[in-house]
Parts: C-alpha cells; structure tokens; sequence
C-alpha cells in the first residue's frame, strides 16, 4: 500500500534536480511526513472503501459460481458456503445437456452472430468511411452527419418500424434479417470512429497506389484497409460485445417461433420459467457469463481502450 | 445540325469523366447507405406513420386513427406511472452512477497492481449482459437469497427487496449501479489521467490539499469528460429495459416498469404496434432533447472553466 507516498515522491525527484536529490535525500523526506501526517487515516478510509467495494462487486460472482454445484436446499439454507458434502457437479451438466435451452449450441449461433455483424459492419462502414474522409465536399459532411444521427436513435425506438420493413421485406424471423438490423445498428460508431481515424491517414498512400495503376476501390482495400488495424480492432471489440450480449433484437426480430436462440433469448427462455428453480438458475446463468468473462479477463486493456475511444469521439 | 454533333459530344465528355470519378465513390458508398436508410430513415419515418394507425404487427392492413395513439399515452395511467419511474431510474441512476464512479476513479487514479486490480474488480459487470446480471440479481435479493440469508443470521426479518414497491423500486435502480457505474469509472479515469502532472505540482508547491487539488485541477479539466459521462449514462438509462424484465419483470403491481417495458409490452404483447410506436415516438423526442439540453447546458459550464 505504499502507493501513495512512492507515486508522489519520484516526480518531483526526477523532474526538479535528480543529481540534487540524491545527494541530499532530506526535500523528499520532508515532503514525505508532510504528506503522510493527515493522509494515514485517509489512507485507511481509502482502503476500506475500495475493500467494501470490492466484496459488494464479487459477492454476486462468489454467488453464482458456488451455487452452480449445489442442491436447492443447500442453495437456499446456505447460499454463501459451500463444502465438500453438498459439492456436485451434477446440476451444471444438467444445464449443459439441458434440452429447454442446448447452451452448446447458442454458444455457435451467437459467436455466428458476432462474427458475421463484424464482417458485415466492418465490410459496409470501412469504404464509405474512406470516401467521406478523403471528399472535401459538402455532400460528404452530409454523409457524415447522416451517419452519425443514428447515434441518438436508440434501436428500441426503430424496433417496431423495423418490424414492419423486414415483414414487407419477407426477412422477418430470419438470420439474415436479424443480421441487417445488427449490422444497420453498429453502422454510425463504426462510421464515426473509422473516418476520424482515416483523417490522420496521409494521402500520399493513395496517391501511391493511384500511381502503381490500382484504382480507387483496390487502393483502398489493399493499401489503405491494412492500416486502419487499430481501429478496426476497437470496433471489434465494441461490436462484438453489444452484439453478444443485445437481448430485445433477438428476441423480437428473430422470435422464439424461429426455433433459433441467442445466449441471451436462451436465458430468458431457460430461466425465466423456473426463476426459484436454483439449480437451474445458477448453473445457466454461470455457462451464460463465462465465455463473456473469460474474453473480458483476456481482451481488457483492449476493451477498456476500445470504450473510452468509442465514447469519448463519438 | 453539324455544329451540335461537334459539341454535344464536347459537352458530354466531362460529364462521363465526372461519372467515372464517381463510380468508384459510389460503389464505395452506396451499400452502407441502402442499409442504413433501410434500417434507419425509412423505419424512423415510419415510426411515425405507424403511430398513427392501429396496426397490430401481423397483418399489413390497417386504418389511419389520427392522434388517438398520442392522446392515449398521457390519458393511460400505466404509461404514465412507467414514465415516471423510467424518470426516477433515470435521474437517481445518473446521480448515482457518476458520483460513485468518478469518487472511486479519483481514489484508484494513481499507478500500481492494486489500482488495476480495483479497476477490473469495479468494471466487470459492464461486459454482462444485462439481462443476466437482472436474474442474478433477483436469486440474490429472493426472499429465500443469499441477502435475506445473511439477514436472518444478524437477526434482522426478511426485506421484500422485489416483493414490496418502494423496495422494489430501489433495487432496480442500485442494481443498474451496481452494473453500470464502473462504465462511468472508466471514462473518469481516462480524464483523470489525461490531466498533465505539472499542474499538480504546480497546486502542490501552492501548498493546495489532496481535496483541494482535485477540486480546482482535476475537476475542471474534465469537464468534457464529465459531459459525456452524463449525456451517454442518462440517455442510456431512459430505454433501461433488460435488467428490469430479468429483476422484477416489472412488478410488483407493474411499478417497476419502465417506459421501454411498456412500448415492448403494449405492441408485442398486446399486439398493439401503433400505440407502442406512438410511446416510442415521444420516447426518441424526450431522448433528444433532454441529451441536447445536457450538452448544452454543460458546454456553459465548460466554457466557465476555460476563462
């Protein structure tokens, strides 16, 4: 925990006169009891509330996964202990196997899902991204500006129109209709995001390719599509994120008479039926967040990245 | 006759060259914009359009009802009551959400493991679903939970966290907290550390307090960031929906319902996909103006600062 002491001694160490303060340790010395006189018991306030915080924020998850292994009355008598008595591992495979909701299976559709909205989106957004930061007329601010209005158009709100257009457009209940709407709805951050990073892009690339005969659709996706890694990489992780873990689009676009379940559908259609049946509850909801946690713990610095990109330009 | 064969084709020479120009723009452009008007525009028109009908969502034949739809959203009381508390949600929900997550940001600002740990520890429940983090939580505060459990042990009777109304009330929205505010964390944190460590130095040698540092360095510098932490967590919370549907599926007696729940209910449960497109209409309008007049109303502020 010393944390704060060593954070606020070495800056002005490093930055004032580094030859000066290691010859003479006393300035940061001095620095530090004034420091520390009034911030120990701060310290301790500190440390309390990041720990109460903490437990409040894991408890739920301690919750959930032990009580993925244990009967109902053990859940109920005892919902934060587990021992080796009530241990088993009967009522997970029981989920799994479930024939109310094949998790296995909506594993596969809704990574199907992510991948193809990625695609899709990414396929659309990147070469009119590209057009509309390259053009220097008002049409393409226009573009832009259409574009991003989609950003304050929540999706509940265009659920019922949208409805109605798939209906006429026979792709109602349908893969390919639920993947329009989830492509349509990551279009404007997409847009966004890849045409304020195409501006920082130099010309001389396109001018480059222009001049080696390519034209202007293969310069784009064979020398200028490679850079925008980064960026592409952000929205990946943003898309695949809302995409995973979308319920209502699902639900109603695709229905459950398509016969076709997400993670998220699959749940509701698992467990909103048997919500005091425990040892149904836990054990599906434990299969349902773990592919989400385990891409959370591996992708972190990237989401963190991709959010606090996505948020703060767009 | 001779001279015009000679300039029409003079004249229409740029014209196809311009074409050609912007064929390649075109193809570029055009499919993203097919699907995005297909998606968007058209269905937001139609939004519209549909609110004034009684359409029903299956049948594409429907009469034309004028305002009825509109008139009826402020004369039913369900629809009333669950704007209300979709207000409620809202406003504590975004009080709540930035003063824990921007008091937490400050606290675990500073460099090292433990810091990042806290960081992850706060964060988590942001990539969950929001749906299952609503029945996790409604196993949790069951009157059979793991809350009431732990209760029971300190002696204190059972809490009706989803059973009675007001109780009800508050779980929804510190369930949302619990969920959301590290989100707000986050984007505080990315502020916090773009402040550039000179004027911290700067306040220290001034002999300025931890407390007062962050209330006349850090605070003002972000601002803009503050801004977007509002707009997105209010804009946000007014179409909360999942984690009520999973939490309390709306009751007890329908008083956690919130609008988005009402709009889903009323057209796809009951088949009536005008007056849910009415509700949806208002919703989109009350979205708009209330982001822009938070906007705007913190540009003032941003502004204020600068000078």
């Amino acid at each position: 925990m010393p944390s704060l002491t060593t954070r606020s001694t070495p800056a002005p160490v490093a930055d004032g006169a580094p030859a000066a303060a290691r010859v003479a340790p006393p300035p940061p010395a001095r620095r530090r009891t004034t420091k520390v006189r009034t911030p120990l018991t701060g310290r301790v306030v500190k440390w309390i509330v990041l720990g109460a915080t903490a437990l409040v924020m894991l408890v739920p998850l301690y919750i959930m996964v032990i009580n993925a292994f244990k009967p109902q009355e053990a859940i109920i008598s005892s919902p934060l202990a587990i021992g080796p008595d009530t241990f088993s591992l009967e009522y997970l495979q029981a989920a799994l196997t479930s024939e109310k909701f094949n998790v296995v299976r909506a594993y596969g559709v809704t990574l199907l899902f992510v991948a193809l909205v990625n695609l899709c989106g990414i396929a659309l957004a990147a070469p009119v991204a590209y057009v509309i930061a390259r053009g220097r007329s008002k049409w393409h601010l226009g573009l832009l500006l259409l574009f991003v209005s989609g950003l304050f158009i929540p999706g509940q709100v265009t659920l019922i129109p949208v409805v109605f257009v798939l209906r006429v457009l026979g792709l109602i209940n349908t893969i390919p209709g639920f993947i329009l709407f989830e492509t349509a709805a990551t279009l404007p951050v997409t847009i966004f995001l890849f045409a304020a990073y195409l501006r920082t892009v130099p010309r001389d690339i396109d001018e480059a390719a222009a001049l080696d005969g390519a034209g202007r659709i293969r310069a784009f996706w064979s020398c200028v599509f490679p850079i925008m890694r980064p960026v592409v990489a952000t929205i990946v992780v943003l898309n695949s994120i809302s995409v995973w873990n979308d319920f209502v689009s699902p639900q109603i676009i695709l229905g459950p008479s398509s016969g076709i379940y997400t993670v998220t559908t699959g749940v509701y259609a698992a467990v909103g039926e048997f919500s005091t049946d425990y040892t149904t509850v836990f054990p599906t909801l434990l299969l349902a967040v773990s592919p989400a946690i385990v891409f959370f713990v591996v992708m972190q610095r990237h989401i963190i990245g991709g959010l606090v990109a996505g948020a703060t330009k767009g | 006759m001779h001279s015009s064969l000679t300039v029409a084709p003079a004249r229409r020479r740029p014209a196809a060259r311009v074409w050609r120009d912007r064929l390649p723009g075109i193809v570029m452009g055009g499919p993203a914009v097919l699907v995005f008007v297909a998606m968007f525009i058209v269905p937001m028109i139609l939004a519209f359009v549909l609110s004034l009908t009684d359409w029903n969502g299956y049948s594409l034949n429907f009469t034309f009802i004028g305002f009825e739809n509109y008139t009826e959203v402020f004369r039913n009381p369900r629809t009333v009551d669950a704007a209300i508390f979709t207000a409620v949600v809202a406003f504590f929900g975004t009080v709540l959400c930035n003063g824990v997550g921007l008091a937490l940001a400050a606290l675990i600002a500073g460099p090292g493991r433990t810091n990042t740990l806290m960081r992850t520890i706060f964060f988590y429940p942001y990539i969950i679903s929001a749906l299952i983090i609503g029945f996790l939580w409604s196993a949790i505060l069951a009157p059979e939970g793991a809350v009431n459990e732990l209760l029971g042990h300190l002696g204190i009777p059972a809490v009706p966290f989803l059973t009675e109304v007001g109780f009800a009330k508050a779980s929804v929205i510190l369930t949302i907290v619990w969920s959301h505010f590290g989100f707000n964390m986050i984007l505080f944190l990315a502020g916090i550390k773009s402040v550039p460590t000179e004027y911290y130095e700067a306040a220290t040698v001034d002999g300025a307090s931890r407390w007062q540092q962050f209330r006349a360095v850090t605070l003002p510098l972000i601002a803009p960031v503050f801004t977007v932490n509002l707009v997105l967590t209010l804009v946000g919370l007014l179409k909360v929906y999942d984690v009520v549907l999973a939490l309390t599926d709306g009751g007890p007696a329908a008083s956690t319902q919130t609008i988005v729940y009402q709009i889903l209910k009323d057209s796809f449960a009951q088949s009536r996909l005008g007056f849910g497109a009415a509700q949806a209409v208002i919703l989109l309008l009350v979205t708009a103006v209330l982001g822009l007049a938070v906007t705007f109303a913190r540009r003032g502020a941003e502004k204020k600062v600068a000078a």
